[in-house]
């Protein structure tokens, strides 16, 4: 497995040359039916950055990961990602810019036998784009491609620690592992921003450890991290930046420690009461 | 015993070949029992494409069969058009109507999908006993001539034997290199999970419209060769309960499969002639089975060969 | 003054397929309310409560026992196919659970035709009473009885709904079902009870109409689809809107039938079947009860 990066140096110092905003939420509203799921929020993501996104629950945060990533378009305001414009697009459209996911509640391809090899190459669907005239009739191109991405496939699955399973069933392995298969496939779609959600829910400590040692040499890679997560001793040592969420609305953005001494934030999370906590 | 292992399905080929001089015994009983097996096969096949890999539910795919064989049987047996263009002619209206209908059908979801393919099998054959003058009505659509290609005539049995399995092997292989490629696996994501394929840059629509337009042709082309074969077409062999008829022998032979729902052709159309014979039972039967297959085998009998198969093998590598 | 009298006529056969077409859609809406299933074999009990009644009768039973031995026949059929067929299989998917709610329609058809060949079901009207004449048109005194069933019935739901501890509880698992659950309320058992009550009002519906049409095996699927018709204008949770477009349903039906032509009637409601289905699948009147997500 790689190894993350040396040092807070190389961060700042890649912080400083990526100054212009990655991606930008602008003012974004979501209703439903009489509930404000998102009320006003902005906040910005540089590149190379892994920021997180947490909340107290019911905060929003999967919704706005939703709005991002067009699965829900905003009522009001603008998604950018480097100034182009999400809002209003579809998924599909979003995803050919560079943008993936993962989802906290899992969604692997499961019917008809579907291997965690299978999972991951379709991370790779708009390399492939399969057709039916192209399937029935260019074999030999069909083909080659299908090994080419075969290989990349396996580097994915290596890089997570899951090669071993390429030929098993996702729901034969343990739900820590179809994180990891569910990070392999969004990897491979070679992504430039990554929105996950609550990665690393339902893992124990070891798992998590190497979870957060995979996201740093995922940001080595250059892409662009947005995570939303409740465990927040992950989050401190792993992100650059926080923006914190309640009840739809923004209430505080900072780095880590920034964050952790911020009164608002915890009283959002622990009540006025305060305590423990793990900052 | 490996040998056999990966190229059964030449035997398989081989079989069918050699069956009407051979075992057949040139039986016009037998050929003409299978000519309906071929049949249902390619529309099992297809019906098989649109439901166990792209995950469409579909109650009404009679319609396209339907579609198929009254326009093969106007045009040739009113306008005295050759059979070929006149099948072909059938392929393109099948796909139109797919085409057209497919983007709001197929948005739809679970029951309103079931319902719309439902609703759109009894819009084709109403329309089919309402048009009287141009279907033959009720009553029916007479004097069909038999299949011909450039003067060749498809008029004895083990002749249309001969063509209805050939296509047969054609639409299985080219179902089969579908659907074991990247297509087919993109069709299973977007079976699983829609949100999710979304999110790697599927566009759920396009294919799943993509499927059902294909389906729609094969579906159409069973349809012909039905009509060319009977020489008599009535409305009745085209409603929901055939598309019923089509569902259990999709899941009876196994669903997502391919060889699962020619298997259950094979075997939904043979068992009556082994054990009763009674019409009476068939409905009962068929609802028996599927109940069946169901709560217990959801596989089907392709799940349980393939079990048997692997099974097999690891004893074998003992 | 022209002769109106048709019109008239038109509108009380729209009043009867209407009533038909409503319980059917109250059927639909019960069982869907309880376990989000929407039953295809709902038709068949349709059918089965009628050939029932009318092999009963032509036994000798007296009318009122004939009907409700059947009702009683038919709820337990109803509840039987949940508990035995319906409840393994409903952690499945949707997909799966409307295929085999299309099993058992066939297997009951089939059994249908087994049983009572395809002959029809020969049911004397509730009452010896002569049609009456109103506006020129002769009104079947069975339809006032079909009128009344629909009546009677929605009094005993909205009854039992509102008023029973079980149908409270019916209620509260249709709105929310793990919630329910943790109240100490029997999702199982409410199950068995939506079914037994769709099948009932199904087999109440069949008999009430058997009288004035030809029933046999097969005549259950068309009205479950107009049901299901009436229950997607309805507003899929809701039973008033389900009664109210049922009724809405036969009625249009019916002048369509009249007025334009009866050969592509049932082209004409598919079609707008379609129609429905492209816009507003949730139905003209969107009522409470379940989300979609």
């Amino acid at each position: 497995m790689s190894t993350p990066p040396q040092g807070r140096a190389r961060e700042k110092e890649r912080a400083g040359l990526a100054e212009e905003a990655f991606l930008t939420v602008h003012r974004v509203s979501k209703s439903f039916e009489g509930v404000h799921a998102l009320i006003d929020v902005s906040f910005q993501v540089k590149a190379g950055q892994i920021k997180a996104l947490i909340g107290p629950n019911g905060a929003g945060k999967t919704t706005l990961l939703n709005v991002i990533n067009g699965l829900l378009p905003p009522d009001e305001g603008r998604v950018a990602l480097r100034g182009r414009e999400l809002a209003g697009m579809k998924t599909e459209q979003i995803a050919a810019l560079g943008v993936s996911r993962t989802f906290q509640l899992l969604r692997l391809f499961t019917v008809n036998d579907a291997t965690v090899l299978d999972n991951v190459l379709l991370g790779a669907h708009k390399r492939i784009n399969p057709t039916i005239l192209g399937t029935l009739f260019l074999p030999g191109r069909s083909r080659h491609r299908e090994r080419v991405m075969r290989e990349k496939a396996m580097e994915a699955l290596s890089f997570v620690g899951m090669n071993w399973a390429a030929d098993r069933l996702p729901t034969a392995l343990s739900f820590g592992n179809q994180r990891l298969v569910e990070l392999a496939r969004s990897l491979m779609s070679e992504p430039e921003l990554l929105l996950l959600d609550e990665p690393a829910s339902g893992l124990n400590d070891a798992e998590v450890e190497e979870f957060l040692q995979l996201l740093l040499a995922v940001r080595a890679r250059g892409i662009t991290i947005l995570l939303v997560q409740h465990n927040m001793n992950l989050v401190m040592r792993l992100c650059d930046d926080i923006v914190v969420l309640d009840f739809g609305k923004w209430l505080a953005e900072g780095d880590p420690a920034a964050i952790c001494a911020n009164p608002a934030v915890i009283e959002a999370y622990l009540g006025a009461a305060g305590g423990g906590g793990s900052c | 015993m490996k040998l056999i292992n990966r190229f059964w399905w030449m035997l398989v080929l081989v079989f069918i070949a050699l069956y009407p001089p051979t075992i057949g015994g040139m039986s016009p009983y037998r050929s003409g029992l299978l000519i309906f097996v071929g049949i249902y096969v390619i529309l099992a096949v297809s019906l098989d494409l649109l439901m166990g890999f792209a995950g469409q539910i579909s109650v009404g795919h009679a319609a396209f069969f339907a579609i198929g064989a009254y326009v093969s049987g106007i045009l040739t047996a009113k306008y005295g058009a050759p059979p070929a263009p006149a099948m072909m002619a059938g392929m393109a209206l099948s796909a139109a109507v797919a085409w057209g209908v497919g983007r709001p059908v197929l948005a739809l979801k679970e029951y309103y999908l079931a319902m719309a393919t439902l609703a759109l099998n009894e819009i084709v054959v109403t329309l089919i006993v309402g048009l009287q003058r141009l279907t033959g009505g009720a009553s029916g659509l007479r004097d069909v001539p038999s299949f011909s290609v450039f003067g060749f005539s498809f008029d004895s049995q083990i002749r249309y034997y001969y063509l209805v399995w050939a296509i047969v092997v054609l639409v299985v292989a080219s179902s089969l290199l579908l659907t074991r490629s990247p297509f087919g696996r993109t069709l299973i994501a977007i079976h699983s999970d829609e949100t999710a394929a979304k999110t790697f840059g599927i566009d759920c629509a396009g294919y799943k419209i993509r499927v059902y337009v294909l389906s729609a042709v094969f579906a159409s082309i069973a349809g012909s060769l039905f009509a060319h074969y009977m020489g008599f077409l009535a409305p009745d062999d085209f409603s929901v309960m055939t598309s019923i008829n089509v569902l259990v022998m999709l899941y009876l032979g196994g669903i997502g499969t391919i060889y699962g729902p020619a298997l259950g052709a094979l075997f939904l159309k043979l068992l009556p002639e082994i054990t009763v014979r009674l019409q009476d039972y068939e409905m009962l039967m068929n609802g028996a089975i599927l109940i069946l297959i169901l709560v217990f085998m959801p596989k089907g009998l392709f799940g349980i060969l393939t079990e048997i198969r692997s099974r097999l093998v690891a004893r074998g590598s003992r | 003054m022209g002769d109106f009298s048709y019109l008239v006529q038109f509108f009380f056969s729209g009043l009867t397929s209407g009533a038909v077409y409503a319980l059917m859609a109250v059927s639909l809406v019960v069982v869907y309310k309880v376990s989000l299933l929407i039953c295809f074999a709902q038709g068949e009990f349709f059918v089965i409560g009628a050939l029932t009644m009318a092999t009963l009768t032509s036994k000798g039973l007296p009318m009122p026992v004939a009907l409700g031995l059947s009702i009683v026949i038919s709820t337990a059929i109803g509840a039987l196919v949940e508990r035995v067929l319906i409840r393994p299989i409903q952690n499945t998917s949707v997909g799966n659970l409307i295929v085999m709610t299309i099993a058992i329609s066939l297997a009951l058809r089939g059994s249908a035709l087994l049983v009572w060949g395809k002959e029809s079901a020969v049911l004397p009207p509730f009452s010896a009473t002569p049609p009456i004449q109103v506006l020129g048109a002769t009104l079947q005194s069975q339809v006032l009885w079909i009128i009344g069933v629909t009546l009677f019935v929605l009094i005993v739901i909205w009854f039992f709904f509102e008023k029973t501890r079980a149908g409270i509880a019916m209620r509260a698992c249709s709105e929310n079902r793990l919630g329910a659950s943790l109240m100490g309320i029997s999702t199982q058992k409410i199950a068995i009870f939506a079914w037994a009550w769709g099948s009932g009002i199904g087999a109440l519906a069949g008999m009430a109409v058997a009288p004035l049409l030809f029933m046999q095996y097969g005549s259950g699927l068309m009205p479950m689809v107009k049901g299901f018709i009436a229950m997607s204008i309805g507003g899929l949770g809701s039973i008033a809107g389900a009664v109210i477009a049922g009724f809405l349903l036969g009625i249009v039906e019916a002048y369509t039938i009249g007025l334009l032509s009866s050969q592509f009637s049932d082209t004409i409601v598919f079609t707008l079947l379609l129609v429905l289905l492209f816009f507003k699948p949730s139905g003209l009147f969107p009522a409470s009860g379940r989300r979609e997500v």
